[in-house]
């Protein structure tokens, strides 16, 4: 039989033998060919890429045929080429499945600078800090599961929130993180970077698993690949429901996920992704520091049990990609809904505001809840053509992106008494559209010098409906007062106006972005790149045809990375310094729930990363250094963290006992997280952050027992800390002034963790 | 094999050397301003024990207690319009200190309140004082927030006096002008003496401190209108009762605040 193997562009579209030459981004094993049942330790740590002049190797950018007695299509879809040294791609492996891992969210940890907190609850999207950028829950980061943007333009919470929650864990094979926007290929919201999840099983067969612990924790997890097909073909479903530690942190969540992938005749894969995600929670958020100091309120409780949201998401995402010869053409679709109520008090009885038209109120209460849904229907496709120039393999890709999200949004004000709205803050709907083109090339200038980058250019519509345009009137009828309505018909001197305000716009934005990738001289290559990325503006502070105001990135990167297997060890180490300058940045604002435009802010900093893979062990780790600060005083942005240190090992192997003749095999896992401490408004530091997360499992035949810990050692933490006004009636008299308060991390959660593989 | 080891060597120890210089320029910086904790003692003035009217009236005090409820200072100087219905302002406070203090009007001496205060050091264009016992926005506040004895004279006219100074909606509130808007004067504002015009900077470790001038209490009030049991009725439908309302609510005459 003939059989196709397609190289990874690694080999055909990398300068030779550069150390990151990236695998395929999903290797499709032979469909034909059953693939162990096993998950194959070590080998899931992807090798170090052939260099393309190492003897034996194929002629770059040319697809071979093979003949053989084996019968397999060996086939995945291409990865784009690496853009330095920091474009990082981990194969999940092992430090998916022994290092505990709440959510897919967590794995971001893998690559350096990477700090995740929640003050929302576990049904609400992680805050994710990068590289001193809080890109709140998206909104600076793009996020992808198979090159689908997880990101929601038009959601008010955040424009860009992304909610990762349905993504399970054991089903991400591989991750691709770009720290920085120089890759053509990213779009909106790649301010400080991006992600991209592939989604896969490399366990075949069929996987049933249960874990129980620590505060009514309870998950069951059904995953499934036929032994005879690819990582790519997969079903999984995930059921969650935990009490939750302190007062008010229960929460219950559901997933299936499924994925199916075949040829397309001789030369091309299709693959179709589906998946459904339902969750409802309760949150505990804020505790202010000096009543838990003074004894009113204990480490882990809550102010306002009305706390808390619940979301959801269903969507199919089909792709189609082709590789002839020299040519390879990818197309992919989607069509995403989602909802999300969100139910957060930052600021307790504080907000209300008294108005002459309103009947005498005194504060009511500062619950939000926020309502958002948005339909997304999503469209990408590229063509990358390779070539030779001046004796050397030469890339060019031209690729567009268009999405349209359609976005329902209401944000009310709760009264504590009642629990009843007594006032809407926003109520909009939004038509946002974002279509996008991109030319990328990889060139060769030398054997030994490649210049990756490209341009890319995206017009932004927006068409926006305020139905609650008119908050205030400065002298209102006197006939019909505005009483306590929120949304106003009424204008100057009572004048009627329609409440609904529509207003439309445009702006379009060109984004160079280049980087130099030299190498590799001994396993060293080094690096520089530039990128400029954009972030789209919220449809709340979009003005009639007012020039739309995005926000600009313009970052610059240098460094060097290490690829080789120094001793039978498979080992990468990346060192990376960086500079971002962003002209309208977003500020958290607990006023308001969200993030507010604020001026210029600059970013420097460095990390330095690797991992290391043995055939006992895998060992992944990362430490970032950055200084952030506001362009006009010099000051350092609040909230980000200095330092952030990341480390995961995990070591197996068989234990010298047989049990029925079969091997007991051990895991075990370490998951280290150190943050520095982080600026505060008002010249206050944060504390620091250091836990431990472990597990340890025997396996015996297709059965695994294990027992996984989070906050091994029960450190008492606070994982967001936050100075601002707040009033939570703890004391006699309304605390008015900036005090500090914090969201507290998890304590120590066990989970006994029962599998079985058919 | 020993050819590539030196290459990962290198890279780490210059990662090393370049995050350890990065870590000292991180160290370094702040987002600016500072928390701070002092102090809070108010007192009465010098010869606040007797005190003459523009009316004529000569004014003899043996009992002035005035009841604070609590105190913030504010970055701005408040403008009118909107605001003017609002009691609470969010992010103009920079200090605050929660805890009452009945103060002796009639001491010169310091009287410390019981709990520090805190804020930021920033500076402070405006004071508020609360007068208050519990909910700024209650209905009905049955707090004695003044507590007065003595006597007034005026020619052959001796007249002793008593007052008790509540503030309630039924005693203190003023209707609304438009009916079209009812919280056109919500009863906190009878409540906050606002705005007290000082220029101070708040820092660790200091005093402020509030003195309480009785000499504007009386500056309108004719004794003459006080019902011939001497007892200030509590309640503004009184004109004598009003105009000493008035007076202990006059901001920057009844009100100095200093940083020591």
């Amino acid at each position: 039989m003939i059989c196709l193997f397609a190289f990874p562009p690694g080999l055909h579209a990398q300068p030779a033998g550069a150390p990151d030459t990236p695998a395929p981004a999903a290797p499709a094993d032979a469909p034909e060919t059953p693939a162990p049942a096993a998950p194959p330790a070590p080998a899931e740590t992807p090798a170090p890429a052939a260099p393309a002049d190492a003897p034996g190797a194929p002629p770059p950018g040319e697809t071979i045929t093979i003949t053989d007695r084996l019968s397999a299509i060996v086939r995945g879809h291409e990865a784009a080429p690496d853009v330095g040294v920091q474009d990082i791609r981990v194969e999940a492996g092992k430090l998916s499945t022994e290092i505990p891992h709440k959510d897919a969210t967590e794995l971001l940890g893998w690559a350096p600078g990477f700090l995740l907190t929640n003050e929302g609850g576990e049904g609400h999207a992680e805050q994710i800090f990068l590289r001193g950028f809080d890109a709140r829950e998206g909104q600076d980061i793009e996020l992808r599961v198979n090159g689908d943007v997880v990101n929601q333009a038009g959601n008010l919470h955040g424009n860009g929130y992304a909610d990762l929650h349905f993504i399970i864990p054991e089903l991400v094979q591989s991750l691709r993180v770009v720290e920085g926007p120089y890759d053509p290929r990213q779009g909106n919201f790649a301010v400080a970077g991006g992600a991209d999840y592939e989604l896969g099983l490399t366990r075949r067969g069929l996987t049933g698993s249960y874990e129980q612990g620590s505060f009514g924790t309870r998950r069951a997890l059904v995953l499934w690949g036929a032994p005879g097909s690819n990582s790519h073909n997969f079903g999984g479903v995930e059921l969650y429901q935990t009490d939750g530690f302190g007062q008010n942190r229960d929460a219950r969540r559901a997933t299936a996920l499924g994925q199916v992938e075949d040829r397309l005749g001789n030369d091309g894969l299709w693959r179709l992704t589906t998946g459904a995600y339902l969750t409802d929670y309760h949150s505990a958020g804020v505790v202010r520091e000096d009543d838990y100091a003074a004894g009113r309120k204990g480490f882990y409780d809550t102010y306002d049990f009305g706390q808390g949201g619940s979301a959801s998401r269903a969507f199919v995402l089909g792709d189609i990609e082709v590789q002839h010869a020299d040519v390879t053409t990818h197309h992919q679709l989607s069509v995403t809904a989602q909802t999300l109520r969100l139910r957060e008090d930052f600021t307790g009885f504080l907000l209300d505001q008294q108005t002459p038209f309103q009947q005498p109120h005194g504060q009511r209460g500062d619950l939000i809840d926020l309502e958002s849904d948005v339909v997304t229907g999503q469209a990408q496709g590229w063509m990358r053509r390779r070539g030779v120039v001046a004796q050397l393999p030469q890339d060019l890709e031209l690729g567009y992106f268009a999405r349209v999200d359609h976005s329902s949004s209401q944000d009310y004000r709760i009264e504590d008494a009642t629990g009843h709205p007594y006032h809407k803050d926003a109520d909009l709907d939004a038509l946002l559209g974002d279509i996008g083109l991109y030319a990328a090339v990889n060139a060769r200038l030398t054997p030994w010098a490649a210049l990756r980058g490209g341009v890319r250019s995206d017009l932004f519509t927006y068409d926006v409906i305020d139905h609650c345009a008119a908050h205030d009137v400065a002298h209102p009828s006197k006939v019909t007062p505005p009483g306590d309505a929120s949304c106003l018909s009424q204008e100057d001197f009572g004048h009627y106006r329609e409440p609904v305000q529509r207003v439309t716009t445009a702006g379009a934005v060109v984004l160079p972005r280049a980087s130099l990738v030299l190498g590799p001289f001994a396993g060293v290559s080094p690096s520089i790149s530039y990128g400029e990325g954009v972030r789209s503006i919220d449809p709340s502070y979009v003005s009639q045809d007012v020039k739309t105001p995005f926000a600009r990135v313009a970052s610059y990167e240098a460094g060097i990375a290490y690829k080789g297997s120094p001793g039978e060890l498979d080992t990468t180490l990346r060192l990376a310094t960086f500079r971002t300058h962003v002209d309208r940045d977003l500020i958290f604002s607990e006023t308001v729930g969200r993030n507010v435009l604020a001026g210029g802010t600059t970013r420097l900093g460095g990390s330095l990363s690797g991992r290391v893979t043995g055939t006992w062990f895998d060992h992944n780790a990362s430490v970032t250094v950055v200084r952030s600060t506001f362009d006009d005083t010099g000051r350092l942005i609040p909230y980000v963290p200095d330092v952030v240190v990341r480390s995961d090992s995990v070591v197996f192997g068989d234990l010298p006992w047989q049990l029925d003749g079969k091997p007991l095999r051990a895991i075990s896992g370490l998951g280290v997280t150190f943050v520095g401490p982080r600026a505060l408004p008002y010249g206050q530091r944060s504390d620091t952050i250091l836990t431990i997360d472990g597990s340890i499992s025997m396996t015996w035949d297709r059965y695994t027992l294990g027992l996984k810990a989070s906050n091994l050692l029960d450190t008492r933490y606070r994982l967001g800390e936050y100075n601002y006004a707040s009033d939570f009636r703890s004391q006699a008299e309304p605390t008015l002034t900036i005090s500090r308060q914090f969201t507290a991390g998890a304590p120590r959660t066990l989970l006994l963790h029962v599998e079985v593989t058919l | 094999v020993t050819r590539s080891a030196h290459p990962a060597a290198g890279v780490a120890a210059v990662g090393i050397i370049t995050l350890i210089a990065v870590i000292a320029l991180g160290a370094c910086g702040s987002t600016g301003g500072n928390v701070v904790t002092f102090d809070v003692a108010a007192s009465g003035t010098e010869g606040a024990r007797t005190l003459d009217t523009a009316l004529g009236w000569h004014v003899a005090l043996t009992r002035a207690t005035l009841h604070l409820g609590a105190v913030y200072l504010n970055l701005s100087v408040p403008i009118s319009g909107s605001q003017e219905t609002n009691c609470i302002l969010p992010g103009v406070y920079t200090a605050e200190q929660l805890s009452p203090l009945d103060v002796d009007v009639l001491s010169a001496s310091l009287q410390r309140f019981a709990v520090k205060a805190t804020g930021t050091d920033d500076e402070a264009r405006t004071g508020e004082v609360w007068l208050t016992g519990g909910d700024v926005n209650a209905s009905t506040d049955t707090t004695t927030i003044a507590d007065l004895a003595g006597t007034a004279t005026r020619d052959a006219q001796v007249l002793p006096f008593t007052a008790r100074v509540t503030i309630s909606s039924g005693n203190r509130g003023i209707a609304p002008s438009d009916p079209s808007q009812p919280s056109q004067h919500p009863i906190c504002k009878q409540r906050i003496v606002s705005p007290i015009a000082i220029d101070l900077r708040p820092r660790d470790g200091g005093t402020l401190v509030i003195v309480v001038d009785p000499q504007q209490w009386f500056a309108n009030v004719d004794f003459t209108a006080v019902p011939a049991d001497g007892v200030f009725p509590d309640s503004n439908a009184n004109i004598a009762s009003q105009n000493l309302f008035s007076g202990l609510r006059a901001a920057t005459a009844t009100f100095q605040l200093s940083f020591q």
